[in-house]
Formats: C-alpha cells, structure tokens, sequence
C-alpha cells in the first residue's frame, strides 16, 4: 500500500504486494476526491522496489523530496487470502466513502491520533443515563449517540472498544449519507477481524444519530418509534442543544481564553480527544487552515516532542529511564503570519492549542496551563 | 650559592636533556621557570638550516598532508630512526611510517635511549655515560623546561635534581626544630599531617611529597623541584617520610647531594592509571584514523554497522554489464553490500519522484534486518551521491546536513564531485576521507580528546549539532588579543618582508594571500577570510579531525598543502553587475600550518596579479617559514588566551545540578509553578518548598544568604535527601578534580562562581531578592547575565552568527567548571532538541529563498500558511530529575528548563538556542540582543 502526498494531492495507492495488481487507488486534491490517477509506470515503479526491496531483506519505509512531499509505502499485511482479485477489488468499492474522508479535509481528528472525536455536551449526566436505560432496554452493550462524527454520550462498553474501531465507527457513520436508519455489517479490526457485527444507527435528529453495535438481535424492526419516542422524546431539548456541538465540541458560553483560534485535547489513557477551530470564527486563518495547522502541530509533537508511549521510541542506552521528560512545546510560527501553537501535557491529559499572534509568547504555558485546568473536569 | 657546583659536574648533560623536553600543558604553572632558554634555541636555529622534515612528503600533484605530532618529537632527534608518526599520502596509497619505536621504548631502558641522542650529539661525556650504563635506577633527566621553540613533550617518571646541601648552616635554625631537615637542609616542605592520601599509600612511611619549597632553599634554587613531585630517593638512597630524616642526618658537611623526584605529573598518570590508558588508546586511534590506519577494534565495530556512501552514474546504458553504474562506494563490509546490493531501489526513487513530484527526492528510510537506515540523496547533474546511516545513529536532519557537507567539501577540495569521484588517484583519498567521515558519525566521542572526560562528554554531546552549523567556533577575547592577533595576521596577509615581499628576489610574487584564520584550541580566535571561505575551511578542518587534535597540545608539526576550489571565488553569485570586482581567473591553494595548539589556515591565489601557477606546484618553504614564524610569535598571547579560556567572560552560566528543586508533588508543582503564580500577580499564593543544592556543597552552603524557604522545617529533610541520592552519581573524579581546581590555580574563577551562587537564592521570592543586592551589585550582575530577572537561570547556549560564519557557545572549559551529573544529561539533551528545531528553521530559511526569488511567486502561498514551514521560534519544556535515584521513598527532585530556539531573519539571519531554567520568563529577542551585541570578526 503506498501513500504519497504532493503539494496538496494525496494518492492512496493500494497493491496486492504478491502480484502488484492495483486494488484501489483513490486521489484528492485540496480535500475533494479527485479522478486524477498517479500514471501506471510510477504504481509500476512503486511495487517493483517494494518487490526488489523484499527480496532483498530491505523494506523501504518512506522517502522525502524538497518539499515535504511524503512517500510511504507500508506493508501491509496482506488483506487475509486474496482469493479473487476482481472481486476483492468491488468489494472493496464499498469502503471508498470511508477512504475518501480519510484522504478528504475531515473536521475530525481521530485518524491521526488514533483517539475518538468527543463533544461535551451541556447536559452530559443527563443523556448519559438515559443511553444507558436505552442500551438495558435494547439488550445490547454497545451503544452511542454520536453527532457528525463525534461522541456526544456512549455506554460502558462502547467505550471498552478497541483502538481501531472506536475511532473507524464514529467515523464511518459521520461519512456514510444520511438516512433515517442503517443496518450496516461491520467487520472489528481489533475485537472481531473475521466475524462480522452489525452497526444499527437510527437517526433522532438530523446529523444526530444513535449507533448500536449488536449480533444477530435486536432486529432493526424492534427499535421501533414507540421505543424511541418513549425513552428520547424527554429530552429533545437536550438533543437539539447538541446538534450545535457539531463543530464546536465545547458548550455554549464556555470560558476560553480570547487568544484561543483552535483546541485539541487529548486524554492518552481514555483515548479520546475533542478538537475544535470554532472560536472566533470570522478571524484569520480560515478553519481548514486552522485545522491542518493544528494537525501538523500534532504530528511534531506527536513524533518528535512526546513519543506517545515512552519505552520504544525513546532511546534507552543508558539503561535509565529517560531524565528528560518534555513538558511543554511552542512554536511561533512567522515571518507574517506570527501564529503560535502551544502544547502542554500534564498526566495523561495533552493540550494543543492554536492562539493569535497577540498572545505574548512567554506566556504561552500559563495559557495553556490554565485551559487546561478548566477543561479538565470535562474530559 | 649552588649554582656554580651544579653546572661544573651534572650542569651539562643535564641541561642537554632538558632541552628536547617542554612543558607539559597542564603544568605551566611557570614555578620551575628557569634561564635556559639561551641555549634551547640551538636546536631549532639548526631546523631553519636544515632541509624541511615534510619535502619528502609532498606527492607528485603538490599535495602534502604532513603531520607530526609532538610526542615523538624527542626521537626525531635520532638521525638515524625516525620516530614520529609520519603520514603522507603517496600515489596511489596512504603510506604510514609509524616505525616500532613504540616496542623498542618497552625493552630498551630509557636510558639508553638518551645516551643514544647524546652521542649523537656528540655531547656525551665519557664519565656520564659510563655511569648510566651500570645504574638501572631511576633515569636521570630534567623534566619541564619549556621550550618555546620545539614542541616537545617528554612525560619522565624520574628526574635526578642535584642540590648543594650545607648542614653547617644548621646551626643557626637548630634551635627551633631538629626534626624537619627536609626543610631545612633541601628547602622542601612535605606535611605529614594533611599529605594527600590518594596520591598513593605505602605500608612503610609515607612518600614524600613536596608539599612547597622553601624560599631561598636549595630545591627552589635548582629550579627543577616541582610540588607536588615526590622525593623517592637520596644519593640512590630510597627514602620514605620515615627515614628522610635519618638519611638526611647522615650528610657529613658541605655537598652536592642527588636527589631522585617521581614526577607529578608522572605518579598523576600512575594514579590513574586506567583511565589514562583508555585515555591513550583513544588518541592513538584519532592518529591512527588520521593516518588511514584505524585500529582494528574500531574497524570491527564500526563494519558491523550498516553505512554507505555510494556515488552512483543516473545515465545508464541498458547494456551496461553490472555495477557500472557505480563510479564509487565505501565501505566494502558485509551489512554495506546490502545496501549497495539495494541501489536499485535508490536509482528508481531518484527518477520517479522527480517525475511525479518535480522535486528531487532528499531522502528515504528503509528497514535493514530490523534496524531503520536513513538514506540521503545529493543529486549533481547526472550523478548521485548517496549516504546511508543507521537511524539510531544519526538523526536523519543531522544526516541531511550531513550530506551537505560531504558534497561542499569534496567541492571545495576538487572542484567537483565528478572530479572527485571519477579519478583513479583520488580512490585511496577517497576511502581516508569516508573512513574519517564514518568514524565521526558512528562514534563522535572518538575524535573529541579533551583533556577531562566530562569535557570530552560535552564534545561528543554536542557535535551532533555544532558540526553542522555553517560556522566556526569562535572564542570572544578581549580587545587588545584580538587588536594583537589582527596585527599579526594582518602583516603576515600583507606579504610584505624578507622573502616575502617581491623586492626580495625581484621575481613576482608567487601566491597573493587573500586571508587567514587562526584557531586555537579548535576555536576560531581571528578570521580575516570571507564567509563562505571561512565555513568551506572549517568544514574541511572539521572533516580532518584537525581542531579537536589542536585541541590536546599534540601538533608538533602540521602542513597541508593542497588546491582548492572554494565556491565563493570560482563561481561568484551571477547577479552581480558588472562594475563589481571580477574575481581573476585563478587557482587557490590551502595552506595549513599547525603548531601545538595553534591551526593558521591560509587561503593563497596564483594568477590574478600573481604569477601564474603551473602544473602542480607543492607548498612553497618561504611561505611555510613565514607561517610558522608567525605562530611561533603568536605564543606570547598564548598564556592570555589560556587565561581567558579558564576565567569564562561570555554570558554567565549556571549549573542545572544547583537549580534540582526539592521532591514536591508533580503536578503541584507544575501549576504553582513561579511562571504562572508571576503572571497571574499572586506571587504570595503558597511557594512550594525548595532547596537547591549544589554539588560543592561545601562551599556554597557556606556563602550562600539563606533564602527565604529554607528556612521552613520542611525543606531541610529533602535537601539531605538529595544529598544522599546525588552523591553516588557524580562522577567519582569530579569532585577532586574540580576541588583541586578550585583549591589551587582556579581559586579566583571559583570563588567568583560561589560568589555567584551566593546571589542565587530561591527564585520564588523575587521581591526579597532585588531588596537585598546593592544597586551595584545588580550593575555587575547584569553585565556577564543573560536572562533576566535577579538571578541568573542560563544553562547553555548556542548562537550562530550567519554573516560571518561564526557561532559561539560556551567553552570546554566553562562547562567543566560547572560540572554536574545532571548538567551534563541536560546538555545532551539541549543539543538533540536544537537539532530538530534548527530543521525546522532550515525549512522556514528554504522557504524564504524561494520567496526572495522574483520569478517564483507562484501560488504556492497556501502552503506555508497552513503548514509548519515558516517557524521563527520554538521552544521545548523538559522536566528532569537525577538519574539513578535510588531513594524509592521519596520522589527525586525535579527540574523543570526551556530550550528554546529562535530564528531572526532580519536584518540579517542568526539563530539563537538558549537553555534556561523554568522560574523566570524569557524573551529570546532579548537574549539574542544581549548575545550578539559586539559580536564581531
């Protein structure tokens, strides 16, 4: 499988490694699927290193060109037994929505930091009961009431998920069009690789949706309106207050701070996370720069500053724990724009924050110290 | 009164031998100074006459790379062995004459080896020799006579020091004792009570050490007693603390009395003995790797790692029969044939990404049997120029400067990369270059042999970044060295006498100079070249490992000779109009002239208004001469130098060792923390209990005003906790040595440090701080401080200065005297983390070219704003507790410092990196204000 990046084109290539048959390739440029196909002789070329490479002992992990062009070719392990490529290949047609917004400008964050978009809502106790008598009712442990992509409330046991698909469901859903119900097979990447479940999503209000993960029962038809009606309809206010949360994440009216332009905070250990670039909408850089700043951002902290688990990737020569522990990062971006990004992690809470070029930079970590410290009872 | 005996009997052969011998380094503490340096110069007056040691070694294309290094100097008296460690590259391969002398020093007596170099000399008297040849004991031989002309280091064990003794004159001071005739006869003060236990024990008696030397007494008369040497024996009489006196009791009247001293630098070495010999396998290997013979060891284990350099041929013809395409590769190891074997892989990256992306491919990473291996590209033409280095190893932006590097040298050196790689000759050249390169990369701590360990840790600690800033080190010196140093420079670059000058022989000059630089120690100290020829210089130094062997007084002599191409010259930017200065069509040579701690680089022209140069002429004599004159002249500043090296008057540093706050609550701590409860105005909400602690506490404890905390109950326990857990992790010998230092030669630098200290209490009560210091106490604070607020919070720092090619940072020394298990864990760090923020100011630098570029302004703008391509600052907060903490009760102290690095483009770009502790807010601007103030070539 190869990823390639250039300028603001992404290629998501996807061979079979035994036979260099292509399975997928899916293009986008500035965010919006393309038609626009790498050319056959660079898939060619791509496999026959991969090819050459493996035979050799030697896998090449990636390559760089000046400007920050990426290639990255992962080997895969090979999707089970391809048994017929052709049909392999239709089927796999069916993930393509789910691909493209990979490759796409999501709002969401949960595909580079492998934890679940959250929002908070303002009345989190209150739905949160409610889903749970739902989930009794239903006789399923797997149940969330998700909007646009992100959690807004989820059972016990949605929550026990693992990593891969606590992140792909909310995902998936968000992608899919919207209808008034699914019964969708879904395969578990981690929890259940080759048995597949169903993911039942049943819409309350529009970009709101209730997810089930569930076996053979309940049948769609036994959720019907009545039930619904009778455990939802208490708290439709609640609901609606919810459907603004989309991209804002945070309740109405929550104190932050003016220089604020975006957040992302993470919980390591919960796994899961709430980004926003609402706050001060109308002000310079435009969400989806604010977006993609804050994603870099991650990905230098991520990588270089705070190794997320810190035994492999930090280096142990001297047989001692690392001594030196990073705490905190900024950057002050410039000449002209004069952003400032600002990551602090305290415990297991990690907070990113994208602030106005006003902002004294030497008080940046009291910043976010402070943000942090309010944030923290909600997540 | 002595003197007159002295030399009628033992004077002469004795002053023969101390002639070749200098001064060790470390020992110059000119107390055993004497007059003799009328007849040292015999020695060297004769070298002028003498056809030059290095006209052998010039190859047939004008190149010598001569090196001599001054440990072998004494041998190189010996007409018929020549000792020293020559290297000269011949033809088509690298002769090394390194003769056995080392064996033969084994068995053959030493003395017989200096009745050799008498007799040579035909200096030898009859009496003498035949005296020598029937003792096997100590060897006779005068230690430390500095002579300033030969660098010359000779480290004997023993040394014979004859004194004329009186025991009449006792009878004057017999009164007052009768035991101590050490003193009294000899003038040598040894105390029993305080002797220094480590400098040996033995079961029966104390050895003697000389504690002082009586002034007026006949050891501090013969000039040659040093403290700190140890009497072993009288007239070949043993003599331990116990029976000195009753040996000295024994000298019947008036008498010339031998007395035998083990050195004290010599039992210093004995007493370490195996760190020293580490020590020494260790430089012989920077020798050896620098004459292309690396020990075995170090082969062995640098094969096993996987590292390539391959320069690969992109115009293939598809009947080309196998590896044609590769014009050169090094190593020829096992794990490197992988990565040759792979260069398909290479080649086809190279050509596809160009066509996909259109720009040319930097880099790539692979898997090799489970180990990351970066690979960098340098695309030339057609060709390409690959290096490969475990990921372990070399982070891939180092290798990526890395690379760089290569290339600009191997340019600098032949013009061009295909003129470098695609001759025959150049192939033996070649494998020495890339041998030293991938020493340097795998084992940096190698090549750095300083003087002290930690200095060496902070050397091989910081070459990861140094090495591939675009400058060299220099060393700020006050005004008048540095008007002293510009003069001598200057009149050597003007060219203008005796042999030099054209008048002379009335012929054309040979080589206009068109600058010079002069390093000491491995710092830039003077540069009177331009930028790019003074970063190509010191790229090519860097390269030789010739500054960190300047380093170690270990030049006896040093000429290289070799044209270069140097890109500032040859290929002047196009843009210039044409009323600007056209560089002649010339050719350049570099001369390197090398003299212990001295490295002069040169840059010479022929043609232009110059005659023309022809063929492959080799270094000239009178311009070597000139050089080395002008070195030797130069050692009237060296001792200034040194001073200003050992008493640090750059920006005041701080020891992060002093600054490890007490075992408080994590995240307490972190919230509390001095920086917010600042800002936030509630500097009296509750300060979390701290104490520093410094390593010496002794010292400090003692001058320190008692800060405000300390004062709770609760700060003593965690201060002895700390005591407790620190100490068996500070380097066991640091703590002597640095009390050594600051008992002895050092004390006036220390006591400035405790003073210091002393004005660094707790940094949580500012406001009854700035009460308590003096307003002129604040003035002089202010002057040598870099960070704000009242106490100084600096740890580190590098600044790098881009118009002159210059970076500085704190000295080898500066960081010795700070010492610190913890500091130095802390250094480490700061470089890795510069690293990677200088990568993220290299990007935001090639952005800003591409946008100064007029053509270009494409739309390419969204990119950078969204992207993190443009950074100017970036900061990183560490939190660091002492290693090792064994106390499981207790939490280890935490410190918690910035290292943050700031890029200024305008007016002119500098990088700033600047480490400093938590507590106190800091603006880079300002610092870089403070740094780069008066910063001047």
């Amino acid at each position: 499988m190869g990823e390639e990046g250039s300028g603001d084109t992404v290629h998501l290539l996807c061979l079979a490694a035994s036979s260099g048959v292509p399975l997928f390739c899916r293009s986008s440029r500035g965010g919006a699927p393309t038609r626009q196909q790498l050319p056959f002789s660079v898939i060619g070329s791509l496999n026959g290193v991969h090819m050459f490479g493996q035979n050799l002992d030697v896998q090449l992990n990636s390559a760089r060109t000046e400007d920050t062009t990426v290639v990255l070719i992962v080997g895969l392990e090979e999707l089970t037994n391809i048994r017929n490529v052709e049909r392999l290949k239709k089927e796999l047609r069916a993930s393509y929505r789910l691909i493209d917004s990979f490759l796409g400008d999501s709002e969401l964050i949960g595909d580079l930091t492998q934890c679940v978009d959250c929002v908070i809502p303002p009345e989190g106790s209150l739905l949160q009961e409610t889903l749970s008598g739902f989930a009794e009712a239903t006789g399923t442990a797997f149940v969330s009431l998700l909007v646009s992509g992100r959690v807004v409330a989820a059972t016990e046991g949605w929550w026990r998920l693992g990593m891969p698909e606590a992140v792909l469901l909310p995902w998936l859903v968000g992608s899919l069009p919207p209808q008034a119900a699914r019964d969708y097979p879904v395969y578990l990447p981690h929890g259940s690789p080759t048995v597949p479940h169903r993911l039942l999503t049943l819409t309350l209000l529009p970009s709101l949706e209730l997810c089930l993960l569930c076996g053979p029962r309940p049948s769609l038809s036994q959720l019907n309106p009545q039930l619904l009606e009778r455990w939802w309809l208490p708290l439709l206010d609640p609901l609606r207050g919810c459907l603004a949360l989309g991209p804002r994440a945070l309740p109405d009216g929550f104190p932050l701070h003016a220089d604020i332009l975006g957040l992302l905070l993470l919980h390591l250990e919960l796994k899961r996370c709430v980004f926003t670039v609402e706050p001060l909408r109308d002000k310079e850089p435009s969400p989806e720069q604010r977006r993609r700043l804050l994603r870099n951002f991650y990905t230098l902290v991520a990588t270089t500053h705070f190794p997320s688990d810190p035994g492999p990737t930090e280096k142990t020569e001297d047989g001692v724990r690392p001594a030196q522990m990073p705490r905190a990062c900024y950057l002050v971006l410039g000449p002209g724009t004069g952003w400032q990004l600002v990551a602090l992690q305290l415990g297991l809470r990690l907070l990113l924050l994208l602030l106005s070029p006003q902002s004294p930079t030497h008080g940046l970590r009291s910043l976010a110290t402070h943000t942090l410290h309010s944030l923290t009872p909600l997540l | 009164m002595a003197s007159p005996t002295l030399h009628d009997s033992r004077g002469g052969p004795d002053k023969l031998h101390g002639e070749p011998s200098s001064q060790e380094d470390e020992d110059s503490d000119s107390e055993d100074r004497t007059g003799d340096s009328g007849s040292c110069t015999s020695a060297s007056s004769n070298d002028d006459d003498l056809e030059p040691e290095w006209l052998d070694s010039v190859q047939r294309n004008g190149e010598l790379f001569y090196l001599e290094l001054s440990e072998g100097e004494e041998e190189s008296l010996l007409p018929e062995t020549p000792t020293v460690n020559h290297v000269r590259f011949s033809e088509n391969e690298i002769i090394i004459e390194e003769d056995d002398y080392k064996e033969r020093k084994k068995h053959e007596p030493k003395l017989k080896r200096f009745t050799r170099i008498l007799k040579s000399k035909k200096l030898l008297p009859k009496r003498y020799h035949k005296k020598s040849s029937n003792n096997d004991g100590p060897v006779s031989i005068l230690k430390h006579q500095l002579n300033p002309k030969i660098g010359v280091t000779v480290h004997q064990r023993y040394k014979d020091v004859t004194v004329y003794v009186n025991p009449k004159n006792l009878t004057v001071t017999k009164a007052r004792e009768q035991l101590k005739l050490l003193e009294v006869l000899v003038g040598i003060i040894h105390q029993t009570k305080w002797s220094w236990r480590r400098s040996g024990k033995q079961s029966d008696g104390e050895r003697l050490v000389v504690h002082g030397l009586l002034p007026g007494g006949s050891a501090m008369k013969s000039g040659q007693v040093l403290i700190g040497d140890v009497l072993v024996a009288v007239n070949d009489v043993d003599v331990t603390s116990e029976n000195i006196e009753r040996v000295l009791s024994c000298i019947p009247g008036p008498m010339q009395v031998k007395l035998t001293f083990e050195n004290a630098y010599a039992m210093k070495k004995e007493t370490a003995q195996p760190k020293k010999k580490k020590k020494q396998s260790n430089a012989n290997d920077l020798v050896k790797l620098l004459c292309g013979e690396a020990a075995e060891d170090i082969q062995q284990s640098v094969l096993v790692t996987p590292h390539i350099i391959m320069y690969l041929n992109l115009q293939l013809d598809s009947d080309s029969s196998k590896e044609e395409e590769i014009l050169y590769h090094y190593p020829m190891s096992e794990a490197s044939q992988k990565l040759k074997s792979v260069r398909g892989i290479f080649l086809t990256l190279c050509d596809m990404l160009e066509n996909v992306t259109g720009t040319q491919v930097t880099s790539s990473s692979l898997l090799l049997k489970g180990k990351q291996i970066h690979v960098a590209y340098w695309k030339e033409s057609d060709k390409l120029l690959l290096i490969g280095l475990p990921a372990e190893e070399v982070p891939l932006p180092q290798l990526r400067n890395m690379i760089e590097d290569v290339a600009q040298t191997l340019k600098f050196m032949y013009g061009s990369l295909d003129s470098a790689f695609c001759q025959v000759e150049n192939v033996p050249r070649l494998d020495h270059f890339f041998s030293l390169f991938f020493q340097r990369a795998l084992h940096p701590a190698r090549q750095h042999l300083s003087a002290s360990p930690s200095a060496q840790q902070y050397s091989a600690a910081s070459s990861v970044l140094l090495d591939s800033l675009p400058g060299a080190r220099w060393l700020t010196l006050p005004q008048e060295i540095k008007v002293e140093l510009d003069t001598m420079l200057s009149d050597l670059e003007a060219a203008d006498f005796a042999e030099l000058s054209e008048d002379y022989y009335n012929i054309r000059r040979l080589y206009t100079i068109l600058g010079s630089s002069l390093f000491y120690k491995g710092y830039l100290i003077c540069s009177h070249l331009p930028k790019d020829d003074l970063i190509e210089i010191a790229v090519y130094c860097r390269h030789y490992c010739l500054l960190p062997l300047a380093a170690k007084q270990r030049i006896g002599q040093l000429i290289i000779w070799r044209e270069v191409f140097p890109r500032h010259h040859l290929h002047p930017s196009t843009e210039s109009d044409t009323d600007a200065f056209q560089e002649p069509e010339g050719r350049y040579f570099l001369l390197i002239v090398g003299l212990r701690h001295y490295v002069l680089c040169v840059l010479l022209e022929a043609g232009g208004c110059t005659s023309k140069a022809t063929g492959n002429p080799g270094p000239d004599c009178v311009y070597v001469d000139q050089f080395r004159a002008t070195l030797h002249r130069l050692e009237a500043v060296q001792s200034r130098i040194d001073e200003r090296l050992a008493s640090s008057t750059g920006p005041w540093l701080s020891c992060a060792d002093w600054f490890l706050a007490g075992p408080r609550d994590k995240t307490d701590g972190l919230t509390t923390s001095p920086i917010i409860s600042r800002l936030h105005g509630t500097s009296k909400a509750k300060t979390p209990p701290t104490c520093r602690r410094a390593i010496f506490s002794d010292y400090s404890f003692k001058t320190r005003k008692p800060s405000p905390s300390r004062g709770s109950g609760e700060s003593e326990p965690g201060c002895e906790g700390e005591g407790i857990g620190l100490s068996p992790h500070t380097t066991p010998d640091a703590i002597p040595r640095q009390r050594e230092s600051s008992g002895s030669e050092d004390s006036g630098t220390w006591l400035k440090a405790s003073k210091k200290k002393s004005t660094l209490p707790n940094p949580f009560h500012l406001g009854n701080l700035k009460k308590e210091l003096s307003e002129k106490e604040l003035e002089i604070y202010n002057t040598m401080k870099l960070t704000s607020g009242p106490e100084n919070t600096l740890f580190h720092y590098v600044a790098l200065e881009t118009v002159q090619g210059i970076f500085i940072t704190p000295t080898h020394e500066e960081v010795a005297q700070l010492g610190g298990s913890v500091h130095s864990q802390l250094i480490k760090n700061f470089h890795q983390c510069c690293l990677s923020i200088r990568a993220f100011f290299q990007q935001t630098l090639v952005e800003e070219k591409k946008k100064a570029l007029p053509g270009r302004d494409h739309a390419d703008s969204s990119t950078p704003a969204s992207s993190l391509s443009a950074v100017k600052e970036h900061g990183v907060l560490f939190e660091c507790s002492p290693e090792n903490w064994t106390d499981p009760k207790k939490s280890p102290p935490v410190l918690t410092y910035w290292v943050v690095g700031r890029l200024f483009l305008h007016p002119k770009p500098q990088e700033l990196y600047v480490c400093f502790h938590d507590s106190v807010t800091e603006i880079a601007i300002e610092m870089a204000f403070k740094l780069f103030f008066g910063l001047t070539l």
